[in-house]
């Protein structure tokens, strides 16, 4: 998810881009927003507004998990890994989230389909009662903002369109919640197939161009160090752990809840995981695949050889794509991030409008006020988005931030609500959450004010000496005390509520 | 060839391929999708409850 971060470092090596390219970018930019405004009156009630009616299919399952999981962070952050450490990129970061995928597919997926939720807090508000739905749809909500993917934009069009960050922001963002304010969950699953079909083939087609530019792929093997090839690298097994812990995401991840709440049926999604699994997998390999390629042409001098790592994979298409070819790439890294941020700013929407707004403020709101007050809500989350990464630098940290939100507040309560039964008591729910909510802000503001920013290690780092040692706590590690304390908060949760009933 | 390019090779053609033939099957099954459409109604082959 990180990496993209440095993106604003490479912002001098603008590409240079013909009348094809653009007539390409500017096509599919009005055929976003036709998409949205065809759909704009065509929604029954809030599931077809929200849900898409429930009657996804396995097909458009696979395109809109697909593309709304994978943004420019891993096309540009795996990338980054294989120009530095080649394949390991693929063997220790990507390949372990595919055992998330497949629990997803065969444990958690059934379990949601059988139980007909709406929404990820919806699920505490049946285990744990209101107050747990709210702290819930709080988390989600911040969660959901889409900051990164605005930043994003505005670098890219930064570097690829020679716009400032602000305007690519504003026009890139704007087509996206274009189309997701007027069109719902419908527009955003629709032109998630486009996006899908778009960033899939310009990658695969890649491979071919870029093995022409460095001359083969025994070249690769001629200019690239053994350690490049091997499986772990030279990573430590705390870190493999840590990078598969990552993974853990997928099994609270609101879009990936929506998608399975949106299904026709438990075997679409299945189905749909199965075949996305075996697609996931092929896209990681190439962005693996192109990124050392991209390290073997800069030391051929083909490309930039001081280019930075994250930047790799850009310049490597800008050199080998032709004219033409290049348009659809630009307009392909463009889908990207666009159906990652429209399904972000939709379940931002959602948790407004159906877990705040109809519970708290308006419990009998019909189904047109639901949607008018989701389309509020993804207004909102756009606007705050926008505002979060107009003003912060440390988009990195923000992120870490928003990710520990989520797994700090709502891993302990779902998986427990969901799985043991004997662990549905409100009291547990609502403490897990407020303490995993509130020592996630806790620990971050210690970590972020107390400590200070190391550029190596691309985060904040805080010193704690402590029993006459001294210990350096990245901002990644937050998560390594929050979980534990919203697990603890449970038991105690459950111990008082024993003890309440005698 | 090595095995690295044939795997290399062959995820690209499953990527490609892949991603053109999961777009077909999403275009025939998109009639039957849009807002509005007759559905089939769903039964227990679909794997609910």
């Amino acid at each position: 998810m990180l990496a993209l971060l440095a993106l604003g470092g490479i912002a001098d090596s603008m590409v240079e881009i013909g009348i094809l390219d653009w007539s390409i970018i500017a096509i599919y930019l009005t055929g976003m927003v036709t998409v949205g405004a065809l759909l704009a009156r065509r929604h029954a009630d809030f599931d077809d507004f929200f849900l898409a009616g429930r009657a996804l299919t396995t097909p458009i399952l696979i395109t809109t998990l697909i593309s709304t999981y994978y943004g420019i962070d891993v096309l540009f952050g795996s990338s980054q890994l294989a120009y530095t450490d080649g394949v390991v990129a693929w063997f220790g970061y990507a390949r372990p989230t595919y055992l998330f995928f497949l629990i997803a597919a065969f444990v958690v997926a059934r379990r949601l389909r059988h139980e007909d939720f709406r929404s990820l807090p919806e699920i505490l508000e049946r285990y744990y009662g209101g107050g747990t739905r709210n702290v819930g749809a709080l988390a989600s909500f911040l969660y959901s903002l889409p900051a990164l993917s605005l930043y994003g934009f505005g670098l890219l069009a930064e570097l690829l369109l020679g716009w400032p960050p602000l305007v690519g922001m504003a026009v890139l963002g704007g087509v996206a919640l274009a189309y997701t304010l007027t069109g719902g969950f419908w527009a955003v699953a629709l032109t998630d197939s486009i996006q899908f079909l778009m960033m899939c083939v310009i990658l695969a087609i890649a491979v071919p161009y870029g093995l022409q530019v460095v001359g083969g792929f025994d070249s690769l093997f001629e200019h690239l160090e053994p350690y490049y090839f091997d499986q772990m690298g030279d990573l430590s097994v705390l870190l493999v752990i840590a990078y598969a812990a990552t993974g853990l995401t997928v099994l609270i991840e609101p879009t990936f809840y929506q998608r399975i709440f949106a299904a026709r049926s438990y075997h679409n999604v299945r189905n749909a995981l199965l075949a996305g699994i075996v697609l996931w997998g092929a896209y990681d390999w190439t962005v693996t695949i192109v990124g050392m390629m991209a390290r073997t042409a800069a030391i051929q001098g083909a490309i930039d050889p001081g280019i930075a790592p994250d930047a790799s994979l850009m310049a490597m298409m800008t050199v080998a794509l032709p004219a033409g070819m290049l348009g659809f790439f630009i307009a392909g890294v463009l889908a990207t991030e666009m159906s990652t941020l429209d399904s972000y700013c939709l379940v931002a929407g959602g948790n407004v409008a159906y877990d705040l707004y109809k519970p708290i403020l308006k419990p009998d709101a019909s189904d047109a006020d639901l949607i008018r007050a989701t389309r509020l809500g993804v207004l909102l989350s756009w606007v705050i988005g926008f505002a979060m990464a107009a003003s912060f630098d440390q988009m990195l940290g923000l992120w870490v931030f928003m990710a520990s939100i989520l797994m700090s507040t709502l891993l302990v309560p779902i998986l427990l609500g969901l799985y043991v039964p004997a662990c549905r008591r409100p009291l547990a729910g609502l403490i897990s959450s407020v303490s995993g909510l509130t020592s996630t802000a806790l620990i971050n503001a210690i970590i972020v004010l107390g400590g200070r920013y190391v550029d190596e290690e691309e985060t904040f780092v805080f010193q704690l000496d402590l029993w006459g040692g001294s210990y350096e706590i990245l901002q990644e590690y937050a998560m390594f005390f929050t979980v534990p304390l919203s697990a603890l908060g449970f038991v105690l949760g459950l111990a008082i509520d024993r003890r309440r009933r005698g | 060839m090595s095995g690295w390019e044939i795997f290399t090779w062959v995820n690209a053609w499953i990527l490609g391929c892949g991603a053109v033939i999961v777009f077909v099957w999403f275009l025939i099954d998109l009639p039957g999708l849009l807002p509005g459409a007759e559905r089939k109604p769903r039964t227990s082959e679909d794997g609910e409850g």
